[in-house]
C-alpha cells in the first residue's frame, strides 16, 4: 500500500502526530475558508510541497497517490460544470450556466482539502494514528475494530493476492461469467477465514486473560512539545493564506 | 463512488456528520452489549472490517465493460446486522481515506451516511421483505445487495444534489443520478450476482460457518443446503 508505505518512511516518522494532525486541521480549515480559488490552490501548493520538501516523500510517488482523487476531481467538475433544465416538456443540459467560478471554487477547495489529507496520511503511520485518536477519546470499541481491521487487511490482502492469481492462472478470470464465479468462491473462502482467524485470535486472546481492551507500547517522541510548537506556528502561516 | 475530499460545502459536511453520529453511536453501543455476552464477536468485527477493507479492492466486472469495486453494504449486511455495520463501516471508510486516498475526512460523515447507514439498512429491510413475499433465498439476497448498492447511489446523488442544487434540487438529482446509473446500475447487478455466488459457495462448502451468521435460520430453510442463483 503506497500511502503506508510513505508514512513509515519519510522524514518526519518520529514527529508526533498530534504535530501533524494539527498542520493538517489548518490546512483543512484554511481549504474551506479561502476567500478565492486562487488562495485555496495556494493552500494546496504549500501543503503539497511540505509533504514533498518538508517530509520527504517523493514526487512521484506523491503524484501517484494524488491521481486517483485528482481524476475524481475531474470527473465531478464536468458534472458541475453542466447544468439540466426542463423547459415545456423538453430536457436540456446547459454548459457552465454560471460562469465557470462556482466549479473552480469547488476545484480549488477540494484539492487544498485533499493536499491537507495526503499530508497526513502519508507522514503518520496507521498506529501512530490509532494513538491519537485514542488521545481523542474515540470510542474504545472502534479502536479495537481500527487495530484488528489494520493488522489483519495485510493478510487478507496477501491471500486474495494468491487466491487471484491461482484462479487466473486457470482462467478463472477469461470470461465476465467466470470471473464472477471467481471472485463468488474467493470471497466465501475470505469470508469463511473471517470466521476461523477471529476464533484462532479470541482463543489466542483467552490464554493469556485478554478480556480487556487491547494495549499496546505507544511510541515515544521526544520533541514532542517543540513539534506541537512548530505546527501550530506553520498552521497559522497555512490560516493567514487563506485570507488572501 | 466515495464523494471525495472537500467536495461538499463545510455546512453539508458538518449536516451529514452529525445526521451519522446517532447510528454510528447507536451501533456502538449494540456492538458493545453484544460482545459483553459473546467477547469473540470484538474479534470478529476487527477482521470483519479488513475483509470488508479488502473486498472493496476487488475489481467488478460490468456489463458497460468498465469496473468497479463492490461496496459490499448488501454482504455485511445480511452477514453482521445493519447496526453492526454503522461502525464497522466507518472504520473501513476512515480506512479508505486514510490508506487510499478514496474518499475524505471532511465528507466521511456524508460517505458514513450512503454507505454504511442507508446502504445496510436498505439491504437488510429488503432482504425481509422479499423473504415474507415468499422469494427465495437467493432472489432475496441478490435484490437486498443490488437495492442497496443502488439506494447507496441513489443518497449520494441526494447529498450532491443538496450541495449543488443548480438551477434547483430536483434537477440536480436527475443529473447525478443519471450519470451515477450509467456505471452503477450494471454495477449494481453484478454486485448483486457475486453477493449469491458468495452465498452459493458458503453453503455448498461451509455450512458450519454460516450457523455463526445472521442468515442462518434463512439458510437452513433451504432443504439441500446450497443456495439456487
Amino acid at each position: 500500500m503506497l500511502i503506508d508505505q510513505c508514512a513509515y518512511s519519510n522524514r518526519w516518522r518520529a514527529v508526533t502526530p498530534a504535530a501533524k494532525g494539527i498542520f493538517a486541521l489548518a490546512g483543512f480549515v484554511s481549504a474551506f475558508a479561502a476567500g478565492t480559488p486562487a488562495a485555496a490552490l495556494c493552500i494546496a501548493l504549500l501543503m503539497s510541497a511540505t509533504t514533498i520538501f518538508g517530509a520527504g516523500i517523493p514526487l512521484a510517488r506523491f503524484v501517484r497517490a494524488a491521481c486517483v482523487p485528482f481524476g475524481f476531481f475531474l470527473l465531478g467538475s464536468v458534472s458541475l460544470a453542466c447544468s439540466v433544465e426542463y423547459h415545456g416538456g423538453d430536457f436540456s443540459i446547459v454548459w457552465l450556466p454560471n460562469g465557470p467560478a462556482p466549479v473552480a471554487r469547488v476545484v480549488a477547495r477540494s484539492c487544498a482539502a485533499l493536499a491537507s489529507l495526503l499530508f497526513f496520511a502519508l507522514t503518520t503511520p496507521m498506529i501512530d494514528q490509532i494513538a491519537l485518536f485514542r488521545r481523542l477519546k474515540i470510542p474504545e470499541t472502534l479502536i479495537e475494530i481500527m487495530v484488528l481491521c489494520y493488522r489483519m487487511l495485510f493478510v487478507f490482502s496477501a491471500t486474495l493476492r494468491d487466491v487471484h492469481t491461482a484462479q487466473d492462472a486457470r482462467l478463472g478470470y477469461a470470461t465476465p461469467k467466470l470471473a464472477l464465479r471467481s471472485m463468488g468462491s474467493m470471497a466465501a473462502g475470505l469470508t469463511v477465514q473471517i470466521w476461523r482467524r477471529a476464533q484462532a485470535l479470541h482463543l489466542g486472546a483467552m490464554s493469556r486473560n485478554g478480556e480487556g481492551p487491547f494495549r499496546f507500547l505507544a511510541p515515544v517522541f521526544i520533541n514532542s512539545r517543540r513539534d506541537v510548537g512548530f505546527a501550530i506556528a506553520a498552521g497559522a502561516l497555512v490560516l493567514s493564506l487563506s485570507c488572501l | 463512488m466515495h464523494i471525495t475530499e472537500g467536495w461538499l460545502p463545510v455546512e453539508h459536511a458538518i449536516a451529514w456528520s452529525l445526521a451519522s453520529v446517532p447510528f454510528v453511536a447507536y451501533g456502538i453501543r449494540v456492538v458493545r452489549k453484544k460482545i459483553q455476552n459473546k467477547p469473540e464477536y470484538r474479534l470478529l468485527l476487527g477482521v470483519a472490517a479488513a475483509f470488508t477493507f479488502v473486498l472493496s479492492a476487488l475489481k467488478l466486472p460490468s456489463v458497460t465493460g468498465s469496473c468497479s469495486h463492490p461496496t459490499g453494504t448488501g454482504l455485511g449486511a445480511l452477514l453482521f446486522g445493519p447496526v453492526a455495520m454503522a461502525p464497522v463501516g466507518a472504520v473501513v471508510l476512515l480506512f479508505q481515506a486514510l490508506l487510499l486516498a478514496h474518499g475524505g475526512l471532511t465528507t466521511l460523515g456524508a460517505n458514513i451516511f450512503s454507505m454504511a447507514i442507508v446502504g445496510p439498512f436498505a439491504a437488510a429491510a429488503v432482504f425481509r421483505i422479499a423473504r415474507r413475499l415468499r422469494a427465495s433465498v437467493a432472489v432475496s439476497v441478490f435484490l437486498a445487495a443490488s437495492l442497496a448498492d443502488w439506494l447507496t447511489y441513489v443518497t449520494t446523488s441526494v447529498q450532491l444534489a443538496l450541495a449543488f442544487p443548480d438551477p434547483d434540487f430536483v434537477s440536480s438529482f436527475l443529473k447525478f443520478a443519471g450519470i451515477f446509473a450509467i456505471t452503477q446500475i450494471p454495477l449494481a447487478v453484478s454486485e448483486g450476482l457475486l453477493t449469491v455466488m458468495i452465498f452459493n459457495a458458503l453453503a455448498r462448502f461451509n455450512p458450519v460457518e454460516l450457523r455463526e451468521m445472521n442468515l442462518l435460520d434463512e439458510i437452513r430453510k433451504a432443504e439441500n443446503g446450497e443456495v439456487r442463483a
